[in-house]
């Protein structure tokens, strides 16, 4: 669990990086913007894999998260201790159990770097659950959940609902954004491509082992908000939508981002991320596609402010649209 | 290496208000020259060693200061380009007058630096002011001639070699040919001829058809000291590449690759940013290779791909801060590092105005600081210590109190003399060896 705390904390602090290069002068530098986001990657990975009931479905195919212990090019030993192995998928399964905290004493002494915060939080959660599982996964659920629904609110529109999915929901969406997001102007309306694509169905099927405190605002908004989701287009419509959502965090400074992000902002960006996230995990033909219409544009135009040139960053960041291009 | 306590108490130069952000010693080590945030060039000149003033022996000068780069604009991107300068590298001097190359993002400037110590005086048709003298009063011939005068430095931009690059650049080297440079930015590398500034060569290129497919970027690049079809780029991804020119117009293929592999066992969330490399350097010999990622020194053989063959911690006790010094930035400092002249010593910065040196030789390693304390007259600088729990002696200073702020970023080894200089944020100090200033 502190490894998701961590990992929480590391991706909250990420986004508040890449927010803040926006306007630093001289542009935004691709080197520095590269490594935070293999970082926001890497925390990511671990904030899928270390489980916490009812936030990840139990795993559909088309969950992004490798099986935690293995990541790209990595040894199939799995993870060192230096890394913060996330519990085993058995604990995972049967998070009710006490199971899990017998891995509490390995982690708390695994090298948390600069972990101050985390880890006497963690320690706190980790003793919660063992005497209450059920209430305090709960609450702990119901801590993330009720930022998520109020920021799902304050949205308006198809899009809206976007940032508000779940893994599993947006995993099954990203098969549709392959063959079909290339394919559409950018501009169309959000539920066109999402009747067309063959994927249709597959979020209705994922909807039931959602939480019931979120299924209502998700299927409100999966009915529209899949092809945002599936296919995004720089400057289209419904990305205006997540502009206001996750603008809600004052802007004042890196750490007031940092903090109010934590709030359950980043579980919305985090899903975000699993339906498309950077290149650095797979190839999309339909990202492709705008790429190269991008690029047929000219290679050195860019949006006013946002980029270097050649949509260096804006590429990087186009499975993060919603998120970074909306900042 | 002999012990710091012999080293001569430092020049502390106040080079500007800004920042200083290259060091560079040009061939023979005479002219040291700085760049600073703010686009200006500060060329220090080592006075001769004189035996009537034997206090000042060999020390540095301001010779000449200009302004190299201005912010500038980019109208279509809506950019600021920022006229810090990144990297100054002199030209091999082939006459009277010093050139060098100093580079902010996106411009190279070729500065030539001449002296002129002498005005012609005597003029027949001009008075002392310059003005027409009335012919009348002239009855009588002269031949002007050349009186000496103060010494007047100046500075004058001979090729402007812009449009380049993309992305910002991060280094230029002078090829060993001394007609071409290159110059590097994160994804690709130029060629271009001194001489010719309205066109370039792209020898490699890094970047992906998809930006979204983009996985490391190119950090530091060098052409080889001897050969000139040879120069190696590393990588943020911890590789070195180094490439002949021969082979192909377009260097993307690397003649070799320097790799080490990962250690599992330190792997972490910030493994991948601490094995960016930030600078690299080839050995005087050639022979060599010098990379400094976030936590390490590597010397590299360049017959052997497979790892390096002297690796140093430069500050280990950082490895269990790394989300600290991700948070505040830190972790992205891009340290350089040097080559004494005969390639026995390297040297490295590191916070809290602490810089390393390493003796390949007798693998010892000294820490220094360079403080204000230290250039009191008389003063050595004394060895420190970083203490990181278990017995602490009296100055150590304890991990968690260095200051952070206070880095070494840029330092420059004289190519021959034991004399270095060393940035700390806006201030230069310059240290000699005293007793052994010859190179061993």
């Amino acid at each position: 669990m502190e490894f998701k705390l961590e990992a929480h904390r590391i991706v909250s602090i990420s986004l508040g990086k890449i927010y803040n290069s926006r306007v630093q002068r001289g542009g935004i530098k691709l080197h520095k913007n590269l490594l935070v986001s293999l970082v926001l990657r890497s925390a990511r990975q671990v904030y899928l894999s270390d489980p916490c009931p009812g936030l990840y479905l139990a795993g559909p195919a088309g969950i992004p998260a490798p099986p935690p212990q293995q990541q790209p090019g990595e040894p199939a030993a799995g993870p060192p201790a230096g890394w913060g192995e996330p519990p085993p998928p058995a604990a995972r399964a049967s998070w009710p159990e006490t199971e899990p905290q017998p891995e509490r004493p390995s982690v708390s002494h695994a090298p948390r770097v600069g972990d101050e915060v985390p880890v006497t939080t963690v320690t706190g959660v980790g003793d919660v659950l063992q005497g209450g599982e059920a209430d305090a996964t709960e609450a702990a659920w119901s801590r993330v959940e009720r930022p998520r629904q109020a920021a799902a609110r304050e949205a308006e529109g198809p899009a809206g609902g976007w940032g508000v999915f779940p893994e599993g929901s947006l995993a099954a969406r990203r098969p549709c954004f392959c063959p079909l997001g290339g394919e559409d102007p950018p501009g169309t309306p959000a539920t066109t491509p999402r009747t067309a694509c063959c994927c249709a169905p597959r979020p209705a099927e994922d909807e039931p082992p959602a939480p019931p405190a979120v299924c209502p605002r998700k299927r409100g908004a999966a009915g529209v908000g899949g092809g945002p989701a599936g296919c995004p287009a720089p400057g289209s419509t419904p990305l205006k939508k997540p502009r206001r959502n996750l603008e809600q965090p004052p802007s004042g400074g890196e750490d007031d981002d940092a903090e109010e992000m934590e709030t359950g902002n980043v579980a919305n960006l985090i899903s975000i991320f699993g339906s498309s996230f950077s290149g650095l995990l797979r190839k999309s033909p339909g990202g492709g596609r705008e790429e190269e219409e991008g690029e047929e544009s000219g290679p050195e135009a860019a949006e006013p402010g946002q980029i270097c040139c050649d949509k260096p960053v804006l590429r990087d960041m186009n499975p993060w649209s919603t998120a970074i291009v909306a900042f | 290496m002999r012990e710091a306590d012999t080293l001569r108490p430092p020049q502390l130069m106040e080079v500007s208000a800004d920042i200083i952000s290259t060091v560079e010693f040009n061939h023979t080590g005479e002219l040291l020259a700085t760049g600073d945030k703010g686009g200006r060039v500060v060329i220090f000149q080592r006075e001769p060693e004189s035996k009537n003033a034997p206090h000042s022996q060999g020390e540095y000068d301001v010779y000449s200061t200009f302004q190299s780069h201005e912010p500038e604009f980019d109208y279509l991107k809506s950019l600021e380009i920022e006229e810090k300068i990144n990297k100054i590298k002199w030209l091999p001097q082939q006459n009277a007058a010093h050139s060098l190359l100093s580079t902010n993002d996106k411009t190279i400037k070729l500065w030539k630096i001449t002296e002129r110590d002498k005005r012609p005086e005597g003029y027949n048709l001009k008075d002392e002011e310059g003005k027409l003298k009335d012919l009348s009063t002239v009855t009588s011939l002269q031949v002007p001639v050349l009186k000496p005068m103060d010494l007047m430095v100046e500075v004058s931009p001979r090729r402007i070699f812009a449009n380049g690059h993309t992305y910002h650049i991060n280094s230029i080297s002078v090829n060993s040919d001394c007609e071409t440079y290159m110059s590097a930015d994160d994804l690709r590398i130029n060629l271009w001829h001194l001489a010719i500034t309205d066109r370039s060569f792209n020898i490699v290129d890094i970047k992906p058809a998809n930006m979204e497919d983009l996985t490391e970027v190119i950090t530091a690049s060098e052409f080889h000291p001897h050969h000139c079809n040879l120069f190696v780029y590393s990588s943020s991804k911890g590789s070195l590449r180094l490439c002949d020119m021969r082979a192909a117009a377009l260097c993307d293929k690397h003649s070799k690759l320097f790799e080490e592999p990962e250690d599992p066992s330190n792997r972490s969330f910030f493994s991948e940013i601490i094995s960016s490399v930030s600078d690299v350097k080839f050995s005087h010999s050639g022979r060599y290779m010098l990379t400094r990622d976030y936590l390490t020194v590597k010397v590299w053989d360049l017959n052997m791909e497979a790892r390096p063959i002297e690796t140093y911690q430069v500050h280990d006790y950082l490895r269990s801060k790394l989300c600290s010094l991700y948070e505040n930035d830190c972790i992205f400092d891009k340290f350089e590092c040097a080559w004494n002249g005969s390639d026995s010593v390297i040297m490295t910065g590191a916070y809290n105005n602490f810089f390393r040196m390493f003796d390949r030789n007798t693998k010892r390693d000294v820490t220094l600081e360079a403080s204000r304390e230290s250039s009191k007259p008389r003063a050595v600088l004394k060895p420190r210590r970083v203490c990181v729990g278990g017995k602490r002696r009296r100055d150590d200073i304890s991990v968690d109190s260095l200051d952070f702020t206070k880095k070494i970023l840029h330092t420059a080894w004289h190519p021959a003399e034991n004399i270095i200089a060393i940035a700390a944020t806006n201030n230069l100090y310059i240290f000699q060896d005293k007793v052994n200033s010859d190179m061993h």
